[in-house]
């Protein structure tokens, strides 16, 4: 088995994993643009590794195996940092949701207790109205 | 039955505008919440409210049946989340004031009438009822640090006994101040980047009956809480030139 087979089947495996994931609709929008992306770019790399020499023929540098794993750590860090930029996002939704449920919970008991009062009332005047007649 | 015209349907509240909302963040205070609501409504004109902060107790049956309205929050949100919710209350029923204390029996009924009074002689948007006996070494080197920080000039930051009035409200209830933890530097850090004055006035507090302070329990707190705290001075940042210069654009 030669490095390229390696490599090659690698890429498959988690391009295909990716793929499976996207097309089984468990991401949401721009999460699936992005990890497309991702499996693209590991399909490329995995099946044709040459084109990392290349690359780092084009950018300068010597030890060209070591530009995907940096780039790949850079990404990892841009999208965790996404990620908690999401989750503070969340987190004030989640909360003005709670304290808008909570508040309407309490505007919600009140009618209803007003219109238990009402028809109490109305159930009170009933038989009242019904002797005038 | 006749429709009912759509402003009447959407808006289910009249909303004349009420002078004063005491809002009372409770978490698990059943044993104070009675006694702090009598003293309350006894002090001062206006309604209470007592935002029960996913209590396991029975603070809000014990706070309804004293005569407060209730909200009752469906999952924790702090002690903040608690007051914020007030703030929205009270911004969507167009109170004037809100003033804000806490459900252990610390603040005294008796000073309320004189911390609104002093809101409306100052007519600070904020005014903090402060306790400098009841200050702490650790809330000593707290505030000189913090004073040093921000350069806000709040002696008791983490004091939950306040006065809003409605420019303060609005700026609260807003998302912005959604995501703080404590009624402390952070709120006050927002109000005064939003403009707003800030003012002090004396009070005294009873060393609380349940439980220690929430922030300064202990000293590994303190540094946690310090550390926190710095991490959001650094976000609200902001030179002092630059704030004279973003207010008088708003002005």
């Amino acid at each position: 088995m030669t490095a390229q087979i390696t490599s090659g089947l690698i890429s498959l495996l988690l391009a295909g994993a990716i793929l499976y994931m996207v097309r089984r609709d468990h991401l949401h929008g721009s999460y699936a643009l992005w990890w497309l992306a991702v499996a693209g770019a590991i399909l490329v790399l995995g099946v044709f590794p040459p084109v990392i020499d290349w690359l780092g023929r084009v950018t300068g540098i010597s030890y060209a195996p070591v530009l995907p794993i940096t780039i790949g750590i850079g990404m990892i860090l841009m999208r965790l940092l996404k990620m908690d930029v999401d989750r503070s996002r969340r987190e004030r939704q989640i909360r003005r949701l709670t304290q808008k449920l909570a508040i309407l919970e309490d505007e919600l008991r009140e009618l209803r207790h007003d219109a238990g009062n009402a028809t109490q009332q109305g159930a009170a005047e009933m038989p009242r109205t019904a002797a005038r007649r | 039955m006749a429709i009912q015209p759509l402003a009447a349907a959407t808006l289910p509240i009249s909303s004349p505008r009420k002078p004063l909302l005491a809002v009372i963040p409770a978490r698990n205070e059943g044993g104070t919440v009675v006694e702090v609501i009598y003293g309350v409504m006894n002090a001062i004109e206006g309604d209470v409210l007592v935002v029960s902060d996913a209590s396991d107790d029975d603070t809000a049956r014990l706070a309804r049946e004293a005569g407060a309205r209730v909200i009752e929050l469906p999952c924790r949100l702090g002690a903040w989340g608690a007051t914020q919710t007030g703030m929205r209350y009270a911004r969507r029923h167009g109170y004037r004031l809100v003033l804000t204390l806490d459900a252990d029996g610390q603040h005294h009924a008796h000073e309320l009438p004189a911390l609104v009074a002093e809101q409306r002689r100052s007519r600070a948007n904020v005014v903090i009822g402060t306790c400098s006996e009841r200050l702490s070494a650790a809330k000593r080197v707290a505030w000189r640090y913090f004073h040093l920080l921000t350069g806000i000039g709040v002696q008791d930051f983490t004091s939950g006994l306040r006065v809003y009035d409605r420019r303060a409200i609005r700026v609260l209830a807003s998302p912005q101040a959604s995501l703080f933890d404590y009624q402390d530097l952070g709120v006050l850090m927002l109000l005064r980047r939003k403009g707003l004055t800030l003012h002090e006035t004396p009070a005294t507090m009873s060393p609380r009956r349940q439980g220690g302070s929430r922030v300064f329990s202990s000293w590994l707190m303190v540094a946690r809480y310090m550390l926190h705290t710095t991490v959001l001075c650094f976000a609200q940042f902001e030179t002092r030139r630059r704030r004279m210069r973003r207010i008088e654009r708003a002005a």
